[in-house]
């Protein structure tokens, strides 16, 4: 365990200067600052993967790299502790070596660019973007092999280098690192598109010191800080147990044929300060679904999911971390050693969500919500086009979203934010394939009175001769259902040969052989239901059977709506007598509604965990 | 026939401004909307405004109205039942949409997605299927669409949209279900996406269609009963319809795209701000518009405002040619309110009308960014004209709840919810201005709507914009700016091939025939020969990027093979402007597009000649305001006494029937030959920017 106690008290000397709306007026410039970066980068990079989808990640911090504005928590302190070679204005910092930056970012496809902003010769702050680059090299297309046993096996490394030096862009560096990549052009582009992303927030704190001045713009970030440190102490004492609550979740497999493998998380607070306790989750996987967790940015999953609730509008930052404790056990899922594999983390890092929110809700779980499709299912396409040139596809799809206080889970939406899909025209424009049917799975949604969100159902032809990688969860579980709402269905994926064989794929393979007219459907997880899905309201049932969103007969089964076959008209009389009947008929009922926990898999090449790796 | 009327139909008031071409005198006048049938509202309003001005309806020459119509349709889900007719397979394309959820982390949790425009139970997918490039992969199934067009017939749609995947590279498919459902009801409006956005981006050309139909119905209704009106003779002038892209369209064209004027109303602001601009001379502008509940922003460059090919509408993002307007949940009824976390909010609710900020006596007790200019002597408590008193005791106490919760003084909450509210339509400003590569310090500002004065100098201020510029009547501005828009239409249709491997001939050609659309289709709008302009565009990016930009181009660029030189040279100009850097790769031409445009001749507003500096004649008492943490000396001015040449020294307050003016203490407010009172620093002087 780490400690990021800081001096909070200096801090909170300093911003007693501030004067209350200054600080709201910079913390509104801030924000906009914050999402023209996102504008930036989303508009000008090439890979569908940050453009379209929005896979990046945008964060302004202080001087001594504490986050103001962002959404991941700030990395930038650990890495000014190790960095030896001096930090000068025109320097801009590339690293994508989990290891290296305390797992700022967790697989080596994040680049994470760090920029310093000068003003006049003094270090204001620090602007950061890091996004999701299509291809750095090794042994697979796309650089995320399923079967990778060390992070050597995935691809290149770069450590914290300057990229640009006293604003000299570094050339052979550069070059080196594009030579490692099969797709180098749009590895460039995007790399000068997050770069410019962090120009813009560098541009913009520089126009806050010139119109605020330089030490208030200081003292005011501070003060934003401290604003947020207040407000998630009477969060942690009104939400937070005094009493132990654990709650645990599996992830499928390794995709090396092991698995379940379980997350564990326990937590209580002692007065104003919150525990956060990973002891019990399972030690490392043989395979590349390991989850490097930067503490910071744990404090800050933590913090967004106490607030979102109360103050939507607040520009969150790092200012509450001192109240927060993790404990993270060496050699587990989420804190591997080196050279532990990582490229496959997306399962482990959205687990966690699932995890932290059955804990969360285990006190309040009428304000929680269910589990969602719980992982970030990817498909990645590689060969030789018609015109015999190489072509690399890497799709992100979504699922259902949890049901949730608010009303039902979105179908086939993305539970990460502003993540956008892909326009089917635009992968039948530029790759060889087409699209046959793109839409949510009748049925995958958990019941609820909210209902869960229904999964993706996608069916792809593939028109050329290539391979294609699978990167997907809950295959084996379901996401789970709150308050006697009904989990998710799981998600399949099948490959339909051009002959009419069918092959089950598991959920995370890679290098698998297609030829010009094979099918893919693609099922992704639906959500979890919140609450009984027999006090639903009869017509909002009826609306999603006329929608095609729920079937008949699940409308009769989960929800106890009895409906017309011919007309689909609700039958109030019988459905009032079957729901009192399923009512009577249930036992007693717990707050979660789990699925069947996940089998050990147990295929041949079942590899021996725990211990880790040895270098 | 020497009168011009530009009509601007809001969703609670309906706008008249009648103006004497020969003379350059105006009449203002303003009736309630009649939702049900605005036409109804538009005809007593052209009754009154007549009787007012002592002429003959008939005598009007030229009609030019602007509507909300269609924004409060999409807003209030007020359209028509909609069917879709699209692909099998994408029966869910409106209800999966982009999957987009908000940020930040986990916010899906408090996200609203309304239903699918085009409800899912009345959708059917065909099994005809065409590839990217418009090849048939399966053949249309003519008697199955005839099935489904009965069965949503059956069902009670009162429009049809018929949107494919891939039909923008070939609409002949789309076309033939057209003809087959018009055949088969001929009273039954059908969109087809070919036909109104021909671009690819299956979600974005299906929803832009929908959206179409679901105001095709009302649209018929609204615009019949406008023709009917003028058909039975008591008009007589040639009545047109404003566009979002601030171009106006007849009434025909109008009920076949209504989806072209869902930003109708506030693009005609931004159009009479960009003229307001040219008058005053300052050909760039960045102007406001005020209201209750938002605040419109714009940006015009040398005179012209910003025309985007995407706008926000609610949830929906519609492409459909735009003037670029950010609508930000800013207002004069915008209630402020402290959270959790202690921090000072203004907005997005809003008291609205109803209640309305607390100042008003009419029930509202939530604390108001008007009740806090009333607080702080911004908005004097008796109104100029006197038809509304505004109440200080019932102001002071909504805001002294943010004061008690915020522990600082009343006056000092007060004034914060003025910054705030400030600090959010800048936040939006700098959407339309930096955020496009300009510098804000370049434009000047003009204030609209009723509210607008009372912010427009501390805009400035953040803004760097100057001078401020208050145009004599803020409050119905957008009328005004109707009667400055052209005809305008586009015509355009998607290429997507790296510029290497095109042709400039072709290009050439291609263009050459949108052109002679766009002048057809200005000769059906009765556009002399001698008024018609067609301007070309070509959208550009690099290979692969995902958004591209218009680029505005002459045709004998394209003379000769390969010649595109000029063109690539300004998409990288303006690619270094937007995003910082260029490379040496294939640039990618996605949709060529002809832009037509019939010139109207510009109303010529009266000069007055001026009256000396001194402002003596319009004073009307001292008072005092609350500015910078403190009590000033304000004096009280009535602007209707105002004379050109005349300079306010700040801080004062002026007064008229539509809005209130605010100057700061170290700015002083010029009345130039128009009217306009032009707000500068006092130390900066009335130098003119380049």
């Amino acid at each position: 365990m780490r400690k990021t106690e800081k001096s909070s008290k200096s801090a909170r000397a300093k911003s007693s200067k501030v004067d209350r709306i200054t600080l709201d007026i910079i913390e509104n410039a801030l924000r906009n600052a914050r999402n023209e970066m996102d504008a930036v980068l989303f508009r000008s990079a090439m890979s569908p993967v940050i453009r379209e989808q929005h896979d990046g990640f945008p964060m302004i911090a202080t001087a001594d790299g504490r986050m103001v504005v962002g959404q991941f928590g700030s990395y930038i302190a650990g890495f000014i502790r190790n960095w030896k070679r001096g930090i000068n204005a025109g320097d801009v910092f590339l690293c994508s070596d989990p290891y290296k930056c305390d797992g700022a970012i967790s697989h080596i496809n994040d680049w994470l660019v760090l920029l310093p902003i000068f003003h006049s010769g003094e270090l204001v702050g620090w602007a950061s973007q890091f996004g999701h680059t299509i291809d750095i090299g090794g042994p697979v297309s796309g650089s995320l092999p399923t079967d990778a046993t060390t992070i050597f096996g995935e691809g290149t490394r770069i450590p914290p280098i300057k990229l640009f030096s006293s604003g000299k862009l570094n050339e052979d560096v550069l070059d080196l690192i594009l030579n490692n990549s099969r797709m180098p052009t749009m590895n460039y582009f995007d790399l000068m598109a997050i770069v410019a992303a962090c120009r813009t927030a560098e541009k913009r704190v520089r126009e806050l010191c010139d119109r605020v001045g330089k030490p208030l713009y200081a003292s005011t970030c501070e003060a934003l800080l401290d604003r947020t440190r207040r407000a998630m102490s009477q969060l942690i004492s009104r939400n937070l147990p005094e009493h132990k609550v654990s709650f645990e979740d599996y992830i499928d497999d390794d995709g090396r044929g092991n698995g379940p493998y379980k997350m564990k998380l326990t937590i209580w607070r002692e007065g104003d300060h919150g525990y956060f306790d990973w002891t019990g989750t399972d030690p490392q996987a043989p395979g590349p679904i390991n989850f490097f967790l930067n503490e910071e940015m744990f404090k800050m999953f933590i913090g967004v999911y106490l607030i979102m609730v109360f103050d939507p509008q607040i520009l969150f930052n790092d200012g509450f971390y001192p109240l927060l404790h993790v404990i993270m056990p060496e050699g587990t899922l989420i804190q591997p050693k080196f050279p532990a594999a990582l490229g496959c983390r997306t399962h482990a890092l959205t687990r966690l969500f699932d995890v932290l929110g059955g804990c969360l809700g285990a006190n309040t779980p009428e304000l929680s919500t269910a589990a969602g499709y719980g992982t970030s299912p990817y498909l990645l396409y590689n060969g030789y086009d018609e015109a015999l040139e190489f072509f690399h596809l890497m799709e992100i799809s979504f699922g259902g979203i949890p049901g949730r206080p608010f009303g039902d889970g979105m179908d086939a939406h993305s539970w990460w934010p502003l993540f956008e899909n892909i326009p089917s025209e635009y992968l039948e424009t530029y790759y060889p394939l087409t699209v046959l049917e793109y839409g949510s799975l009748m049925d995958s949604g958990g019941a609820g009175f909210f209902r869960g969100g229904n999964g993706v159902h996608k069916v792809y032809r593939f028109e050329a001769d290539g391979e294609i990688a699978i990167h997907d969860d809950r295959d084996r579980s379901q996401p789970w259902g709150i308050l006697n709402g009904l989990p998710g269905s799981s998600s399949t994926k099948t490959l339909v040969r051009a002959n009419g064989e069918t092959v089950l794929l598991p959920s995370k393979i890679s290098q698998v052989k297609v030829s010009k007219g094979d099918q893919l459907i693609y099922r992704t997880a639906g959500g979890g239901g919140w609450k009984d899905p027999l006090d639903r309201p009869p017509e909002r049932v009826h609306a999603d059977v006329k929608g095609k969103l729920v079937s008949h007969e699940k409308a009769r089964r989960d929800y106890g709506v009895v409906l017309d076959s011919q007309t689909l008209a609700v039958d109030i009389a019988a459905t009032n007598e079957l729901r009192e009947k399923m009512r009577s008929s249930r036992g007693d009922s717990s707050t979660f509604t789990f699925g069947p926990v996940p089998r050990a898999i147990g295929l041949k090449n079942k590899e021996k965990r725990g211990k880790g790796q040895a270098v | 026939m020497t009168y011009r009327l530009g009509i601007d139909v809001g969703g609670t008031f309906t706008d008249f401004l009648l103006f004497n071409e020969r003379t350059g005198a105006m009449q203002l006048t303003k009736v309630a909307s009649t939702p049900a049938d605005p036409s109804v509202g538009v005809l007593q309003g052209i009754r009154k405004i007549a009787k007012q001005a002592g002429i003959k309806a008939n005598e009007i020459s030229l009609i030019l109205h602007g509507t909300t119509v269609a924004t409060n349709a999409v807003l209030e889900g007020k359209g028509a039942k909609v069917g879709l007719i699209t692909t099998r397979g994408f029966e869910q394309i409106l209800h999966v949409a982009r999957g987009q959820t908000p940020g930040p982390l986990a916010g899906w949790i408090i996200m609203t997605k309304p239903d699918p425009l085009a409800p899912l139970e009345f959708t059917r997918g065909i099994s005809g299927r065409q590839d990217a490039r418009g090849r048939l992969l399966v053949a249309l199934d003519e008697a199955e669409v005839r099935v489904f067009i009965t069965e949503l017939h059956q069902a009670g749609v009162e429009a049809l949209t018929v949107s494919l995947l891939n039909s923008y590279a070939d609409p002949q498919v789309e076309q033939r279900i057209k003809a087959i459902a018009t055949e088969m009801y001929d009273n039954l409006p059908v969109t087809i996406s070919s036909d109104i956005l021909p671009e690819f981006r299956e979600y974005e050309r299906t929803l832009t269609t929908v959206m179409n139909s679901y105001l095709q119905p009302m649209f018929r209704v609204y615009l019949n009963g406008m023709r009917e009106k003028l058909v039975a003779g008591e008009l007589r002038g040639t009545m047109s319809i404003v566009r979002s892209d601030g171009g106006v369209m007849s009434l025909e064209a109008a009920k076949d795209r209504p989806v072209n004027t869902l930003l109708s109303g506030p693009s005609g602001g931004a159009v009479a701000s960009g003229y307001i601009g040219e008058l005053t001379g300052y050909n760039n502008v960045l102007s406001f518009d005020m209201g209750g509940t938002s605040t419109d922003v714009a940006i015009s460059y040398g005179g012209k405002p910003n025309v985007v090919r995407e706008t926000r509408v609610g949830y929906y993002p519609v492409k459909s040619p735009s003037v670029d307007v950010r609508t930000v949940g800013a207002g004069g009824g915008s209630i402020a309110h402290v959270p959790l976390t202690g921090a000072l909010r203004v907005g997005p609710q809003s008291a609205s009308a109803v209640p309305g900020p607390a100042c008003y006596g009419t029930g509202g007790t939530q604390p108001t960014v008007t009740d806090a200019n009333v607080v702080l002597g911004y908005l004097p408590p008796m109104l100029l004209g006197g038809e509304m008193k505004l109440d200080t005791k019932l102001a002071s106490e909504a805001v002294s709840t943010i004061a008690s919760a915020m522990g600082m003084p009343l006056h000092d909450a007060a004034e914060g919810i003025y910054n705030i509210v400030n600090e959010n339509m800048f936040g939006a400003l700098r959407l339309v201005s930096v955020q496009k590569g300009y510098d804000p310090r370049e434009f000047a500002l003009v204030a609209l709507g009723g509210a607008g004065p009372l912010h427009s100098n501390a805009l400035s201020v953040l803004c760097g914009s100057w001078p401020s510029i208050i145009p004599p009547i803020p409050g119905v501005l957008s009328a005004l700016g109707f009667l400055h828009s052209d005809i305008r239409n586009e015509f355009s249709r998607t290429v997507i091939n790296t510029i290497d491997k095109m042709k400039g001939t072709e290009i050439k050609a291609s263009l050459e025939t949108l052109g002679k659309q766009a002048r057809h289709w200005l000769t059906e709008e009765k556009i002399p020969a001698r008024q018609q302009e067609i301007h070309y565009q070509v959208d550009l990016r690099y290979h692969r990027q995902g958004y591209e930009f218009p680029i505005d181009i002459d045709l004998t660029w394209l003379n000769g093979k390969h010649n595109f030189a000029p063109i690539i040279e300004r998409f990288k100009k303006i690619h270094q402007q937007n995003y910082g850097f260029n490379i040496n790769h294939p640039i990618e031409m996605v949709n060529l597009r002809a832009v037509a445009i019939g010139k109207v001749r510009k109303v010529e507003l009266k000069k007055t000649k001026g009256r000396g500096r001194d402002p003596k004649k319009a004073l009307v008492q001292k008072h005092r305001i609350y500015c910078q943490g403190g009590w000033l000396q304000a004096s009280i001015y009535d602007r209707y006494r105002l004379r050109p040449g005349n300079e306010v020294v700040g801080a004062a307050v002026i007064v008229q029937n539509d809005s209130t003016t605010l100057i700061l203490p170290g700015h002083v407010g010029k009345v130039d030959a128009y009217q306009n009172i032009l707000i500068w620093p006092v130390k900066q002087g009335t130098g003119r920017k380049a």
